[in-house]
């Protein structure tokens, strides 16, 4: 073989990867025109379904028309957004601060500002349109993911280290691990309130994730091998080093993972417990148009706001993949996981 | 300053499943000088690897005890570097890292760590492979990883369990070059575990028979250097050879057998 014949396998195997590139988003594209085009059929007049599926264009047009306000939102409910505050644009703190933990305790002095709730009519228009409610529940359930993967992860970590942790939190974990967590959510709610979302929405939420975590950091850092950690210890590895070079990148690959299945799940559940009775946020939001299903526009409303969920926790997962993949770029298995 | 290796009344006694109780070591006994190349060779489930995580001190004796000069063995460090048999070199760190490891466990300044690895690179023929990481390396290049990063640490004992059983044949006479010009150059003693008699002969300045747990014999393997396939065919070579197989109760025909 010439080096030209080498240049030129190296050229075709650039070929071939880009192609395959090019193939998967295609493969992407073709499946998401399926999903429309099913969404289409599923609403036509012949379908059974017809009177409960719009078709994919009047949800869009719904959901773009009512994001930054919602004068429909405006005219049928006399309630909206109590736990938003009107002036968010020169009091983040108590803007955020409000949404999370709940109006009634940021009113009664915790954080800086006026604390007079405001009249109904004189709420921002910004308070019924989708987007404020929609950021608020993004942001609770991506603090309560976060939350529980940091708590799980040095939980099921030191419980390596330290047995004492294990003997006390395993059986804790294994008892709640095995009843299905949404069978938990109406308890958060009735135990918290609907009052303190930090409690409910983010509190299930990063219950899960700790659980979760706890035991995919745990098979993650026992299946590194035993023969990495000897030889980490006689190259003179002390408990320090090899947590921070051995156990703490060995473990990326499976963590990772494990992040990725707890997020997918976190958002289902931070919506659900929402839908139960919280006053803000996106599960708020479809909570209301479920006691309006008669209206002429809950359909439209209703499909936008689930299709609204199952896109972002696709594009976040999409976005996941690409970090597990550069974090992970040692390993054939961490970059099989990303993919 | 390298030092003398003892071994004084080692025992190594593990508890089976059954209840049993299995001797992996018995009663061994014996000293090792600086600088020797030491091969200790027997059947497999014979004690080798055993007396070597002993010496590592991965594994604690039931009874006796292992001296590094006047230090008796209490636990893993890095005076005593292992080679492992399986593949141990850390996937997630690129070639540079892995051979730095030690060195940032011992916090070496970072100017001398970068000249010690960039040293250790040279001699492993790994240079060019510096930033790559160790799943782009064949499994000969990974073995010379970990050498390097055994050789790295400054130890005077160097122990490597089967390091390059699971090589093909080509491979392995390349990685025995390399192992014998890296020893030649640094004189540290180097305990190698086998169960190739023809590897013993190639390295070995003395090979330490175990059978059973038990050292059966001592065997000063005094050929001339580089043994190449005419200086394992002599007389000397093939005696050495016969006798090691007597005492693992291995007839030539069976040898040969495979």
């Amino acid at each position: 073989m010439t080096s030209t014949d080498v240049l030129d396998v190296r050229a075709r195997a650039k070929r071939e990867q880009r192609k395959r590139r090019i193939l998967n988003v295609l493969y992407l594209l073709f499946g998401m025109l399926l999903f429309f085009v099913a969404w289409w059929l599923l609403s036509l007049e012949a379908s059974p379904f017809y009177y409960d599926i719009p078709p994919p264009i009047d949800a869009i047009q719904h959901f773009l028309g009512n994001l930054g306000t919602s004068s429909e939102m405006r005219a049928k409910f006399v309630h909206a957004c109590p736990d938003l505050h009107p002036d968010r644009a020169t009091n983040w703190l108590r803007q955020v601060g409000s949404s999370l933990i709940g109006y009634k305790y940021t009113n009664e002095g915790l954080l800086p500002g006026d604390p007079r709730p405001i009249p109904l009519g004189q709420l921002p228009e910004g308070c019924y349109g989708y987007a404020i409610h929609l950021v608020v529940t993004i942001i609770r359930i991506l603090i309560g993911a976060t939350l529980g993967t940091v708590l799980g992860i040095t939980i099921g970590l030191s419980s390596l280290v330290f047995p004492k942790v294990a003997q006390v939190f395993t059986p804790v974990a294994s008892f709640f691990g095995t009843a299905p967590i949404f069978i938990a959510a109406p308890f958060f709610v009735i135990w918290f309130g609907v009052e303190v979302p930090i409690m409910t929405t983010m509190g299930l939420v990063t219950f899960y994730t700790t659980l979760l975590m706890y035991f995919f950091s745990r098979r993650a850092a026992e299946n590194i091998s035993v023969g990495i950690v000897e030889s980490a210890l006689t190259l003179g590895g002390s408990p320090r080093s090899i947590f921070r070079w051995v156990y703490l990148p060995g473990t990326v690959p499976e963590i990772a993972g494990g992040f990725r299945i707890a997020l997918a799940g976190a958002w289902g559940l931070g919506v659900l417990v929402e839908v139960l009775g919280i006053q803000v946020g996106g599960g708020h939001l479809i909570d209301i148009w479920r006691f309006l299903i008669g209206l002429i526009e809950a359909p439209s409303a209703l499909v936008a706001l689930i299709t609204f969920f199952g896109v972002l926790a696709v594009v976040v997962d999409g976005i996941l993949v690409v970090i597990i993949r550069f974090l992970t770029r040692w390993s054939e298995s961490g970059r099989r996981l990303g993919l | 300053m390298s030092k003398v290796v003892s071994f004084e009344g080692l025992w190594c006694v593990f508890e089976h499943r059954s209840g049993q109780l299995v001797n992996a070591l018995q009663d061994v006994t014996f000293k090792v000088e600086p600088g020797e190349f030491v091969c200790v060779v027997g059947r497999s489930g014979h004690g080798k690897t055993t007396l070597l995580r002993v010496l590592a001190g991965l594994q604690p004796p039931t009874a006796g005890q292992i001296q590094l000069g006047e230090t008796v063995v209490s636990g893993p460090g890095a005076d005593r570097a292992m080679v492992f048999q399986q593949d141990t070199v850390f996937p997630w760190l690129h070639v540079r890292e892995n051979i730095e490891f030690g060195l940032r466990a011992m916090k070496v300044p970072t100017e001398e760590r970068e000249s010690i690895t960039a040293h250790w690179l040279d001699a492993v023929g790994l240079t060019d492979f510096a930033d790559s990481w160790p799943r782009e390396l064949s499994g000969g290049m990974r073995k010379r990883v970990a050498l390097a990063a055994a050789m790295a640490v400054g130890s005077d004992v160097i122990l490597m369990d089967e390091p390059f059983g699971s090589l093909d044949y080509f491979t392995r006479r390349n990685l025995h070059e390399v192992l014998l010009d890296l020893w030649r150059e640094t004189k540290k003693t180097i305990f190698f575990v086998t169960h190739d008699i023809e590897e013993a002969l190639i390295l070995a300045d003395r090979v330490i028979l175990l059978a059973e747990g038990k050292l059966v014999d001592d065997i000063p393997v005094q050929l001339s250097r580089p043994r190449d396939e005419d200086v394992r065919a002599s007389t000397d070579a093939v005696d050495i050879t016969k006798t090691i197989l007597a005492h693992l109760g291995i007839t030539e025909e069976e040898a040969i057998q495979g």
